[in-house]
């Protein structure tokens, strides 16, 4: 499992950020080298409407769109409200912060230092990825999705 | 001496603000104009223009009994249709609404009539004979009690009115019922379930941050007036506490 030694940081706006900032955000975030994984956290944007009366109709919401970062084609499924990352030091943290000092002038941000992801898988990692599961990817998805993490490329 | 009703205490503006929905004889200051035709369409009850269904005959062609109750409490428009009972549903942001559940629910046993409310932490509902609910709701929308991007119809998938607002404004809303068009004005593009309208229906501009702090009905330390600050309130919700809690073990005078 992924050791405790690596730091992480977590970005979070005082606004839930449009696909628009997210982009930039993302790319500027995900373009600094030393960032070891990034995790998008933020309130769901179902594809269809999960319950009420119109419960199954679509949902069109022009937040759940599909987004750049680098060459990677990303479909956004929540709005983004965090941004986790774990970087090889902290010295890649100090850059982070100059990227989002560079982004977030209209409104303000907190940089929050801590250990964000899971450090072993829970009993519901285990039953849903069994005992070889790739470590690096235990706690950064939702173990209910189909579709495996994205990777993303054309950065570096 | 006649008796005054208090509303609540406080001696803040968010107190004064809290008196002020509550009291029916103060009037609310109308902010926009909506349509009649629109409110029905963003309720979703029934097409704009079609006759009201009904539940029962209309209560002139009914053979009442003969109870002094009911020459006491003259039925509403509605009752009296024959109307059946649906409901509006608000969801207000934490970040200086103008009103919030608990405070909507006084607001309208105060000002309205054969109602059904019910209250819950992020979400307010109320019930009530059809036509009396286009009025009702057509009062909370184009007066003070509603703000644009921070107030919004919900009747189902509710989610957001404690998480931070969208980066333009608006209380998140995983249905994106409503949506700030580039001209500044809120439209909304779906009705309070979340089915698709025909046309969009258009709900004014947002207020700014000023009005919203001085319109406010919830305290909030962070963008807005602190609880600790309104002594008064404080005091009173001290003595609440500390009798219920007494009572609780039945204390016996002396």
């Amino acid at each position: 499992m992924t050791e405790a030694r690596y730091p992480q940081c977590r970005i979070v706006p005082v606004r839930i950020l449009g696909p628009d900032t997210a982009e930039r955000l993302l790319n500027a975030v995900a373009g600094i080298s030393g960032i070891r994984r990034l995790m998008i956290n933020g309130p769901s944007l179902p594809a269809t409407v999960p319950y009420g009366p119109a419960r199954g109709k679509p949902n069109p919401n022009t937040n759940r769109t599909t987004i750049t970062v680098g060459d990677t084609e990303v479909k956004l499924r929540v709005q983004v409200g965090m941004v986790t990352a774990e970087v090889t030091d902290a010295s890649v943290i100090a850059h982070i912060k100059t990227t989002c000092d560079g982004i977030f002038t209209t409104f303000p941000y907190q940089l929050q230092e801590g250990q964000f992801m899971k450090t072993q898988p829970t009993l519901t990692d285990y039953a849903k990825y069994g005992p070889h599961a790739d470590e690096a990817f235990i706690g950064l998805t939702d173990p209910r999705r189909k579709e495996p993490p994205v990777i993303i490329q054309g950065l570096h | 001496m006649a008796y005054t009703p208090q509303y609540g205490p406080g001696t803040s503006i968010v107190a004064e603000n809290r008196r002020n929905q509550m009291n029916p004889n103060h009037d609310l200051e109308k902010i926009r104009d909506v349509t009649d035709e629109d409110i029905v369409m963003v309720l979703g009850h029934r097409a704009p223009g079609s006759a009201y269904p009904t539940a029962h005959p209309p209560l002139a062609e009914q053979q009442e009994p003969d109870c002094p109750m009911r020459k006491l409490v003259k039925p509403t428009d509605g009752a009296k249709a024959g109307d059946r009972v649906r409901y509006v549903q608000f969801a207000d942001s934490m970040f200086n609404a103008p009103s919030q559940p608990y405070q909507r629910t006084y607001a309208e046993m105060y000002r309205f009539r054969a109602i059904d409310p019910g209250t819950l932490s992020g979400r307010q509902i109320v019930e009530c004979r059809e036509r009396d609910l286009e009025q009702y709701t057509k009062l909370l929308v184009e007066t003070e009690m509603f703000d644009p991007a921070l107030v919004s119809l919900r009747g189902a998938t509710v989610h957001g009115h404690s998480l931070r607002l969208s980066e333009d404004g608006m209380q998140f809303d995983m249905l994106q019922r409503c949506v700030l068009s580039n001209d500044g004005v809120v439209k909304y593009v779906k009705d309070q379930i979340g089915v698709p309208l025909d046309r969009e229906v258009a709900v004014g501009k947002p207020m700014d941050e000023a009005w919203l702090k001085a319109h406010s009905t919830i305290f909030h330390s962070l963008v807005g007036t602190a609880y600790r600050d309104d002594r008064e309130y404080v005091e009173y919700i001290q003595r609440i506490h500390s009798l219920r809690t007494k009572y609780g073990f039945m204390p016996k005078e002396e």
